[in-house]
């Protein structure tokens, strides 16, 4: 049986884990290119209109599948801890994809509650069912799956360069170079290094976190800003660039939130959708270059 | 203190009786206008759904007059609702306005019923009245608001049947104008049975046969009638019948009952078939709705939702699905700051032509399921009989 994965949303965390357990259990895996133009055509005419981004390419590679693979594997996430949630939209995913796209093979779509070790081990007994009820082959393939992916660090830290900025935002936009127009690559140019949230450590996420009124409830939000109020207490990095899309409900709240806190510490919003021209993009990327280039040499002149 | 709610539809009116019971001071806020939403979305992200926005402006508006606590509830996702109040907060400050306090009623198991007991308390221990009293009040505040979305209930549906056009939008805008003038809760309830026995006395026709018409989506725009560009009226005055099953009485309902998953078991029922996961905000009602007023026999639907609203948008995505399955009509309608009326007006009377071609057709070839909807004249000849029973809440 081959099993195709969607290169989108969060494959860009948990795709070792899923490539491997598939692998494990006997299926061959076919994942979808890294997303290009027609992928997102396709995305963009499948998908409802009014979703957002990364939705509408996740559309496109479910629908480049097609034909290829004989089960599709899109989990539903509905929470990735405890009494937490991730994003409406990932809870309707399903639906979304098996709605609108036409002559879909099998999905496998059984849904993640939390990413804990018992309900994991559920889902991959569910989720293997059509390939294989051996209890020790699916265990196997877990432990194994689980090793890897933990074995499994993504993240840039750049180092070297002469300002460096902090990449917060949905890792399904900071890692898909489509989307983003190659940034990391543009702001490497531009002489600037690039951290990302996963350089903050998880506790000082959480402590961060506890001052506001009430806990975000997004495990992803709670992370953001969490790493971005850090990181800019601490100045890991000389300034922010949260990488959001267009109609996200979540980064819609946390820019907002991570906004309030932020009064003189070089904060921009890249917002991204499918009409986002590049030349505009780079304008505004070259903005913020300079004025990071300034305020650094105004600080170095303070200290002299 | 003075105390302070959001303006959504009938909410306030109970609010006000329960500030009135309690005798605690309050400042009601305005109608919703254009500028509460102008001053809300000025000061709002731009991104954020219309209700925040909305809520924002009606808050700003209330703080000018003085207040200086805000009644509010709460929920803990997965929808951008249950983050209004952090928001709410870091704006006001920013806005000079740290003193304001919001209190937020929030249900949600994770802030835990000691929690949510301190925060009623604060605004409890204000009022001077006895503990047999605050119980009514809450009592009478309830009964308004069931018998408020009851009045409008009927209104919005007998609107289709009746002979002279207009009588009852009249009625129900009488009815409003004069809740606010009363003082008493008592009073207002009397005043209130005396409407729903008015509305059992128009003159209808039960031969009309009018489009009938399911207004679903999100809550807060299907509730707030500023927000959804008084859909409901402009179809009162078109001569469609329209109901809809989101009421504030049905939210306080939905959320004592969801602990023991007894909440409208007939929606969630119609709805699995097409979302059988919880998306969050309305999404799933939305569909089991759809679901239930294309079995009922129902002519179309409206969905209406705010621009960027995440569960209506999964909603919208599904309901071509039941359009095909049971080839049942729907428009969307999609609301913002800068939606215009005009081109409202023109979308809704050409849909509502198409379905009244459809009807004079003889219907879309859909099986209509005739027993199980509600006969056309029931409801409006339940009314008179309504106005006297104590517990329509509870029903
Ligand atoms: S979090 Fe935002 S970008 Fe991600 S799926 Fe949800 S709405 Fe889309
Ligand atoms: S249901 Fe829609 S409008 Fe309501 S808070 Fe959620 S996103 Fe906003």
């Amino acid at each position: 049986m081959i099993i195709g994965i969607p290169q989108g949303l969060l494959y860009a965390k948990y795709h070792v884990f899923a490539t491997t357990f598939m692998k494990e259990i006997g299926a061959k895996t076919v994942a979808s290119p890294t997303t290009n133009k027609s992928i997102l055509d396709e995305g963009v005419r499948y998908c409802v209109d009014e979703a957002c981004l990364p939705m509408k390419v996740y559309h496109g590679h479910v629908a480049w599948l097609r034909g290829k693979c004989d089960a599709v594997l899109i989990p539903r996430f509905m929470s990735i801890r405890p009494k937490e949630h991730i994003c409406p939209m990932f809870c309707g995913l399903i639906e979304m994809v098996s709605n609108h796209i036409p002559d879909l093979p099998l999905l496998i779509d059984t849904p993640v509650y939390s990413l804990n070790r018992d309900r994991m081990l559920i889902w991959a007994k569910y989720a293997a069912r059509f390939l294989t009820k051996d209890q020790k082959t699916v265990d196997a393939a877990f432990d194994k799956a689980i090793m890897r992916q933990n074995d499994y660090k993504p993240g840039i830290n750049d180092e070297g360069f002469p300002a460096k900025v902090a990449l917060i935002g949905h890792v399904y936009n900071i890692y898909d170079s489509f989307i983003n127009m190659n940034l990391v690559k543009k702001l490497n140019a531009l002489g600037i290094g690039v951290l990302t949230g996963e350089y903050v450590p998880g506790d000082a996420i959480e402590d961060e976190v506890r001052q506001l009124y009430k806990k975000p409830f997004w495990s992803l939000a709670r992370e953001y800003y969490g790493a971005a109020v850090y990181i800019r207490k601490t100045k890991m990095a000389d300034g922010i660039i949260y990488l959001s899309s267009f109609s996200c409900g979540i980064d819609s709240i946390i820019t907002e939130l991570i906004k309030c806190e932020n009064d003189e510490f070089p904060f921009m919003v890249l917002k991204l959708d499918e009409h986002t021209g590049e030349a505009g993009y780079d304008t505004r990327l070259d903005a913020f270059s300079d004025m990071l280039k300034r305020r650094k040499t105004k600080f170095a002149r303070y200290v002299s | 203190m003075l105390v302070t709610f959001p303006n959504m539809g009938n909410v306030a009116f109970a609010a006000r009786a329960l500030c009135q019971g309690l005798k605690i001071p309050y400042v009601m806020p305005e109608k919703n206008n254009k500028d509460t939403l102008r001053r809300g979305s000025f000061y709002a992200p731009e991104e954020i759904c219309l209700p925040f926005k909305v809520m924002l402006g009606n808050f700003l508006e209330c703080i000018e007059k003085g207040a200086d606590t805000i009644l509010f509830v709460g929920s803990c996702g997965p929808c951008r609702f249950g983050e209004y109040c952090e928001l709410h907060m870091k704006i006001l400050r920013r806005l000079g306005y740290g003193n304001v306090n919001i209190v937020v009623a929030d249900f949600s198991p994770e802030i835990g019923i000691d929690a949510l007991r301190h925060r009623i308390a604060a605004i409890s221990d204000k009022s001077p009245v006895g503990k047999l009293e605050k119980l009514k009040a809450v009592k009478n505040a309830m009964i308004i608001e069931a018998l408020c979305d009851r009045l409008d209930r009927i209104a919005y549906e007998m609107a289709g049947y009746e002979v002279n056009r207009g009588t009852c939008k009249r009625l129900m805008y009488e009815y409003k104008a004069k809740i606010l003038e009363s003082k008493e809760p008592d009073e207002t309830i009397a005043m209130l049975r005396g409407y729903l026995r008015k509305f059992g006395e128009v003159k209808t026709d039960l031969s009309l046969d009018p489009v009938k018409i399911a207004i679903i989506g999100e809550i807060y725009t299907v509730i707030d009638p500023f927000s959804n560009l008084y859909i409901e009226e402009k179809l009162m005055d078109l001569g469609a019948s329209s109901s809809r099953m989101l009421t504030p009485t049905w939210w306080v309902k939905d959320l004592v009952m969801k602990p023991v998953k007894l909440n409208s078991p007939n929606i969630n029922r119609a709805a699995r078939k097409y979302m059988p996961f919880p998306v969050g905000g309305h999404g799933k009602e939305c569909i089991g709705e759809a679901v239930l007023a294309a079995k009922k026999g129902m002519d179309g639907a409206i969905q209406i939702l705010p621009l960027g609203c995440m569960p209506e948008v999964i909603s919208k995505a599904i309901l071509p699905s039941i359009r095909r399955d049971y080839s049942f009509p729907f428009m969307t309608l999609i609301v913002d700051e800068v939606t215009g009326e005009a081109g409202i007006n023109t979308r809704l009377e050409a849909f509502l032509d198409m379905l009244g071609s459809i009807k004079k057709r003889g219907g879309s070839g859909r099986k209509h399921n005739l027993t199980k909807m509600e006969p056309a004249g029931s409801l409006l000849r339940r009314c008179a009989n309504e106005a006297d029973r104590k517990e329509l809440f509870f029903e």
